[in-house]
């Protein structure tokens, strides 16, 4: 039993009015004898409502039955419960609803005997992001087993039809073979659709590792690697060298190559193509990067779909790929508690934004 | 007890067909046994009635029903007489703890599956001709001291 210091009426009124969480008394007989506001509030009453009830009033309809059974075992074994020692209940208000709350039990002595003091913190909002957390985490692994499922049903279909062409070639005739090449060519293009789902999974999955990197000096190695797979093409690069950031090394690397690679791509029409990657000022976030380029642009009407993934602005025989590049961006650069976006006009070339926080987000 | 012959674990038929399809495709005539399963891996490679066959090359899916390719791997490790096998996994799971796992439980390469026919057959026969032709195997003086 707790009371430590004799208190004046007056300064345990003003005291229970002074702590965050709603607080009720309780008398023996199970009967509210004090409420401070945040119980007013909380349970929607007013507190003439409340004074002289049975407490079991702000108990859910189910619970009231048993809940003096609970009171009188608590009385009889007075031990200071606090919040988060597995005591979860749920509140009712006057309108009879209800809600997950966390209380904490303590008693307090007086010269008209025992009272239970309950503290009571609404939690519907952290149950809710726990369970938020929870699906998540299920759909992340949800991604991955279907991903890779769908592998092997693709492998057979692929490697069946790939059979057909070479064993059957003449039995087809030309039309047959026309239908098994088309089937190779969409199986090829599935398997790169289950290779962005198993590589979505993991960014979302995977635990970031914080370092200090040199985005700068990482963007001109990716563009000298471009440029070495395409000796014949001129583009101009301006890269601004050291621009530290916190990032994920690895994850950060497949931002910046996927910019650099669009980048490349979308210039491929242009003899003066020029590419530039540097800092621009972004708000409150630590590092604002963009990489620019002078190519074909897109129409700003469309900016918001160049994220989402398997949208493509631009036909598939004019610009291959498959429209996963800049979704991948986005889950990373937001796994980092960064945002992007695009600034661009038709023939105009385009500016691809990215922000990092140098702090990972939930 | 060594054997030329090819251990394939494979639960998936489709794949199983694929995989001697590709066999065939190459120059690796040795006989392919396959298991559907880890419990028949493991119930061929050790019979219960004394020493079991001794495969040139186990080709090892990990995704498998019954007993997976980890604990088949593992239970390998744990015998002398099958300890020196080289195992190849050869699975469609890319997850790095899968491949970390494999190599932790004693195997002696991962691949990974590609999903085009032509490419997979180029791997099978590659694996074949390293494993079976290229690479000097462990002496079989029947089972170790330690």
């Amino acid at each position: 039993m707790t009371q430590l210091i004799p208190l004046a009426d007056g300064m345990f009124v003003a005291l229970l009015e002074a702590v965050p969480d709603a607080m009720v008394c309780i008398a023996a007989d199970g009967r509210l004898v004090l409420v401070n506001a945040q119980a007013e509030r909380l349970f929607g009453y007013e507190r003439a409502e409340l004074i002289g009830q049975p407490v079991e009033i702000l108990v859910p309809d189910a619970a009231r039955a048993v809940h003096p059974g609970h009171r009188a075992g608590y009385v009889a074994d007075p031990r200071h419960r606090p919040m988060g020692a597995g005591l979860s209940f749920a509140g009712r208000r006057r309108d009879a609803s209800t809600f997950a709350a966390e209380v904490s039990l303590s008693t307090i002595d007086t010269d008209e005997g025992i009272l239970v003091a309950a503290a009571i913190r609404d939690v519907t909002g952290q149950r809710r992001m726990k369970d938020l957390e929870r699906s998540n985490h299920g759909l992340e692994s949800f991604i991955y087993t279907v991903a890779h499922d769908l592998r092997a049903p693709l492998r057979a279909l692929s490697g069946y039809s790939e059979l057909l062409l070479e064993e059957y070639w003449e039995v087809l005739g030309e039309e047959g073979r026309g239908y098994a090449e088309r089937i190779v060519a969409v199986s090829e293009q599935m398997g790169q659709l289950i290779d962005y789902l198993l590589q979505l999974s993991r960014v979302l999955r995977a635990e970031l590792h914080l370092q200090s990197v040199d985005l700068g000096g990482e963007a001109a190695q990716i563009a000298e690697e471009i440029q070495r797979r395409e000796p014949l093409r001129h583009v101009c690069f301006t890269i601004q060298k050291q621009v530290q950031a916190l990032a994920d090394r690895r994850l950060i690397l497949t931002v910046l190559q996927n910019l650099l690679d669009n980048a490349w791509k979308f210039t491929s029409g242009r003899d003066d193509a020029s590419i530039e990657f540097g800092t621009a000022s972004g708000g409150d976030a630590a590092v604002c990067c963009y990489v620019r380029d002078n190519g074909v642009g897109f129409d700003p009407a469309y900016a918001a779909k160049l994220f989402q993934p398997f949208q493509r602005l631009h036909a598939a025989r004019d610009f291959p790929g498959l429209g996963t590049g800049l979704a991948s961006v986005r889950h990373i650069v937001e796994r980092h508690g960064g945002h992007v976006w695009a600034e661009g006009a038709v023939g105009g070339g385009a500016t691809f934004y990215f922000t990092l926080d140098g702090k990972e987000s939930a | 007890m060594t054997s030329q012959s090819i251990l394939l674990v494979e639960d998936n038929p489709d794949e199983e067909a694929l995989t001697l399809r590709a066999f065939e495709k190459s120059n690796i005539s040795n006989e392919v046994v396959v298991a559907r399963d880890g419990a028949e891996a493991l119930a061929y490679l050790f019979p219960g009635d004394g020493d079991g066959p001794r495969p040139a090359l186990i080709l090892l899916d990990l995704n498998l029903p019954k007993v997976g390719g980890l604990e088949v791997l593992r239970r390998m490790q744990a015998d002398a007489r099958t300890r020196l096998i080289p195992v190849v996994v050869l699975t469609s799971s890319k997850q790095e703890e899968d491949i970390l796992d494999s190599y932790r439980s004693g195997a002696n390469a991962y691949v990974r599956k590609p999903v085009h026919f032509s490419d997979f057959a180029d791997a099978v026969r590659a694996l074949g001709e390293f494993w079976l032709l290229l690479n000097e195997p462990a002496p079989s003086r029947g089972p170790e001291s330690d």
